[in-house]
């Protein structure tokens, strides 16, 4: 119990799903997010279906995309990118993405994400956290406020 | 763990579900305080909602969550968050022009992540006495491509990777909050412009972003579309550049004022 190492704690220990997997992980948290869309905003399950749809296909371009480039960045960066490209101004039919997307909360697509989140939470990390201490806490709590109010500072001054 | 078995855990996606649904129903709650307000989101409750059916947290959970979906949980976390990341895209394609006027601001706000060593490090270094955790925990935000910079150099056994994973966790468990307090207090506040806190939203997290973008534009609904435009090419351009900064000039810096200020001597000069 009071053995914590550290380096149990390993990042890519997640089993390494392919691509059809993540089609169909993908399908079930969008399932999910339609019934949250659903329950936070006005929009119809259709409206709300066909937006998720486009983002999901978006996901998985993204995926593809990180797969099969050579140079690595990782998924997110391809998948908002992907996002971006569909959605620029002068990119055919992207009137009609923005449109069908705009059904979709933004902030509701987060929701499903936390809880996942907190349920993942394993007890090396509840570990770590009581052993480091308040310590650590603090500095933490400190690093986060100084990386953000630093960024705003220096952005505050350029703008 | 085979694949199947994630996929088709149905304890896990369906208490996701319901958490999702509770936490959506109650909806944003805004709580004033002296200097501003503080304001509660779904998915901040939806965190606390999934460490309270958490079997690690509390123990009388385990009957409907068990070891298998704390485990499944956690390959998901990255995936629920890509059609938010998407959906970010699309709010950032239409703004190109504003984004692209912004540019200069936006590129160079990537150096104001340098913050946590001006605000962190003295405080861990003169004021808590730490020692080499110091260098780990304050030379950058701590997520999973810091983390990587702190194994490959020093070790995750070593002083300063307990550093990073100790700010790694307390940023699992608390950057959210973190985040959407301190945007919230700082938008209520009016001393920074809302594209300035907006830009700064963008830390490498996308759970984060969400948090910290989230709490600004209920802070300011007239301006969600410029803050989430923001927010999230800031966001893009962490994840592009933020290894390179911490390798090239965080993590060297963070050293260079450890060998200066840390506790090399006998002496309490420092302090």
């Amino acid at each position: 119990m009071s053995d914590i190492r550290t380096d149990d704690i390993d990042l890519t220990e997640e089993p390494k799903l392919g691509l059809g997997a993540h089609a169909a992980a993908l399908a079930v948290v969008c399932v999910i997010a339609l019934v949250g869309n659903t329950v936070a905003t006005e929009h119809t399950v259709p409206q709300g279906l066909v937006g998720l749809i486009i983002l999901w296909v978006m996901c998985m371009v993204g995926m593809a995309l990180t797969k099969f480039v050579p140079f690595k960045l990782p998924s997110v960066a391809w998948i908002s990118l992907v996002g971006i490209l569909a959605t620029m101004p002068w990119t055919p039919g992207s009137a009609w993405i923005l449109d069908k997307v705009s059904h979709v909360n933004f902030l509701t697509l987060a929701t499903p994400c936390l809880a996942y989140a907190g349920i993942a939470i394993a007890k090396r990390e509840i570990e770590i956290a009581k052993t480091s201490g308040w310590k650590i806490a603090v500095v933490a709590v400190l690093v986060m406020t100084g990386t953000y109010v630093g960024s705003a500072m220096v952005a505050q001054a350029f703008l | 763990m085979p694949i199947k078995d994630i996929l088709l855990d149905w304890r896990l996606h369906g208490s996701v579900l319901v958490i999702t649904v509770i936490a959506e129903a109650i909806g944003v709650i805004a709580v004033p305080i002296g200097i501003g307000s503080i304001l509660l989101l779904p998915l901040l409750y939806a965190f606390v909602l999934g460490l309270l059916i958490n079997p690690n947290v509390i123990s009388g959970a385990r009957a409907l969550i068990r070891d298998r979906e704390v485990h499944a949980a956690s390959p998901l976390i990255v995936i629920a968050i890509m059609p938010f990341i998407a959906k970010f895209g699309t709010i950032i394609g239409p703004s190109m022009e504003q984004i692209i006027a912004a540019g200069p601001a936006l590129i160079l706000q990537e150096l104001g992540n340098l913050g946590t060593i001006v605000l962190a490090f003295p405080v861990a270094v003169l004021v808590l006495r730490m020692g080499r955790e110091s260098i780990g925990a304050c030379f950058s935000v701590a997520r999973e491509p810091n983390i990587a910079i702190i194994a490959d150099k020093y070790g995750l056994k070593s002083q300063e990777g307990a550093g990073v994973m100790g700010v790694y966790v307390i940023g699992t468990l608390f950057g959210t909050f973190i985040f959407a307090i301190l945007a919230s207090i700082l938008a209520t506040t009016g001393a920074f412009s809302v594209e300035a806190l907006a830009m700064a939203c963008g830390i490498g997290s996308g759970s984060m972003m969400a948090a910290c973008s989230g709490a600004l534009v209920h802070a300011v609904p007239d301006m969600e579309e410029q803050i989430l435009a923001l927010a999230g090419a800031s966001n893009v351009l962490t994840y592009a550049t933020g290894l390179y900064l911490c390798v090239f000039v965080a993590l060297p810096l963070t050293e260079k004022l450890y060998d200066l200020l840390g506790r090399k001597e006998p002496t309490n000069a420092g302090a």
